[in-house]
């Protein structure tokens, strides 16, 4: 992986099909734009992501993995997102274990939220960008 | 804590006259002349040891997938084995029905690896067996349940090597009323105390790949950890680590991968996965042939992650895994 030579980071995201996803689309079609590196993954409910997807992502030459679903309390399944709460958290523990926390980041986005989609994803690409580049001064 | 006392082979003849039953079992620990090892036990107990100073697999391995209809089984293990009972029980991989788990204290054990000509099974030369060599495992070293405190009932062993036995359930009760002799009360200082917690397990990628970098991906760790039960892994089939020309496409796609490809993958996923449900018993260290330390990763993020719910796994049988519960008002900073 040492050999890519882009420096634009790339960066999975994990998306609910009912409001990230949804926020994404909307963003879409009010022409807000938000970084290339962002690569969505439609998934039915943000507690389908298993963490194993994300450690995946990740060890495989992702720079960065994000989870979004809906508010807790607004899941369309009534209760996913508490579950998906408590396993990032768990899995943040354990990046945090192996000083690799700012790689993974959960975010809260619904349908309505275009802006909020695009300003958090635009910051964690800006953050990440950052510290790509810093390592690789010389 | 009521308990009652153990005379010298009380427990042999209780466990006898349970075995009488056809339909009765007691999975144990057996010493012969080449150690000591796990055995089930019909009949009569033969040769049967309480305690089992070598560590070859978890016990509560032989256990998944048992639903044993209609049969009464006692086990008599130690607590990390017992702790993975309970957790497979939580996962439905096991029926609590029928069975009767009873933990032993446990005075540390050797790793099967270790080369040793005799080792005694007697509590207080154990002890000093332990104290004297430095041979105990790591795992048992920084182990954070050695007492019989988990399961149905227990079995402690006070200073002066004498047996005590207590009930912590309905059934363990049942396994007491057994024991002849009546409840008193047992010592407050037991030849083990209560364990302190290890720090906060902290390591970075660089170690973790340097220790990880002997694995040759046999997954022996997978197949022997009490707890991960899935019948159908991940990592079986070539869906997750592709093989042959899928692998050189995966590396035409994403650059150079070292050999065999995909054990951080392996072990990381592995490693949140039993994250709630890992006792620590470091069957995986065991089971490795590159003696990788499995047990300090393992242990460490799981004890992390368990302190985040203030779970403990295997403590008892009515807290559910934090995995699968929720509460409706916790983690409000998780959220970037």
């Amino acid at each position: 992986m040492e050999e890519k030579t882009n420096k634009n980071p790339e960066i999975i995201g994990f998306a609910c099909s009912f409001c990230t996803f949804k926020a994404s689309e909307m963003a879409g079609s009010l022409r807000m734009k938000y970084p290339d590196g962002v690569k969505l993954v439609q998934v039915p409910c943000s507690s389908r992501v298993d963490p194993a997807f994300v450690i995946k992502a990740i060890l495989e030459g992702a720079d960065g993995a994000f989870v979004a679903g809906c508010h807790p309390g607004d899941c369309h399944f009534i209760k996913g997102n508490y579950y998906t709460r408590r396993k990032i958290a768990a899995l943040k523990e354990m990046f945090d274990a192996f000083s690799m926390k700012d790689k993974l980041k959960l975010f809260w986005v619904s349908a309505a939220e275009a802006r909020r989609f695009v300003e958090k994803v635009t910051g964690m690409y800006d953050e990440i960008k950052e510290k790509k580049n810093a390592g690789k001064k010389a | 804590m009521q308990a009652k006392k153990l005379n010298n082979g009380a427990i042999e003849g209780v466990l006898n006259e349970f075995l009488k039953d056809e339909q009765h079992l007691v999975l144990g620990f057996e010493k012969d002349k080449n150690g000591v090892s796990h055995r089930i036990f019909k009949k009569s107990l033969d040769q049967y040891s309480f305690l089992n100073p070598l560590f070859s697999t978890n016990g509560a391995l032989f256990l998944r997938r048992l639903f044993a209809k209609g049969m009464q089984i006692v086990l008599l293990l130690r607590p990390c084995e017992i702790r993975a009972y309970v957790e497979l029980v939580k996962l439905t991989q096991i029926e609590r029905e029928d069975i009767i788990a009873v933990s032993v204290d446990c005075l540390g054990t050797v790793s099967t690896k270790e080369k040793i000509d005799e080792i005694p099974t007697e509590a207080g030369q154990l002890d000093a067996y332990m104290k004297e060599t430095d041979k105990m495992r790591w795992a048992c070293k920084v182990c954070r349940e050695p007492r019989g405190v988990v399961g149905d009932a227990g079995i402690r062993i006070d200073k002066n090597g004498a047996f005590w036995a207590t009930s912590y359930t309905e059934k363990g009760e049942g396994f007491l009323s057994m024991i002849e002799g009546n409840l008193e009360e047992a010592p407050k200082e037991m030849l083990i105390s209560e364990k302190e917690k290890l720090p906060k397990f902290q390591t970075n990628m660089d170690d973790f790949e340097k220790d990880f970098s002997k694995c040759i991906m046999c997954m022996n760790c997978r197949d022997m950890c009490p707890v991960c039960y899935c019948i159908d892994c991940v990592f079986n089939g070539d869906e997750y680590l592709p093989k042959g020309d899928a692998l050189l496409n995966k590396v035409f796609r994403t650059g150079s991968t070292n050999m065999p490809q995909g054990k951080e993958l392996f072990h990381l996923i592995r490693m949140y996965h039993v994250s709630q449900t890992c006792v620590g018993c470091g069957a995986c260290e065991e089971a490795c042939p590159q003696g990788i330390p499995l047990t300090k990763y393992f242990k460490g993020t799981s004890e992390r992650l368990q302190g985040m719910f203030a779970y403990m796994s295997g403590r008892n049988f009515d807290e559910a895994i934090p995995y699968l519960t929720f509460l409706e008002d916790e983690l409000k900073d998780v959220e970037d």
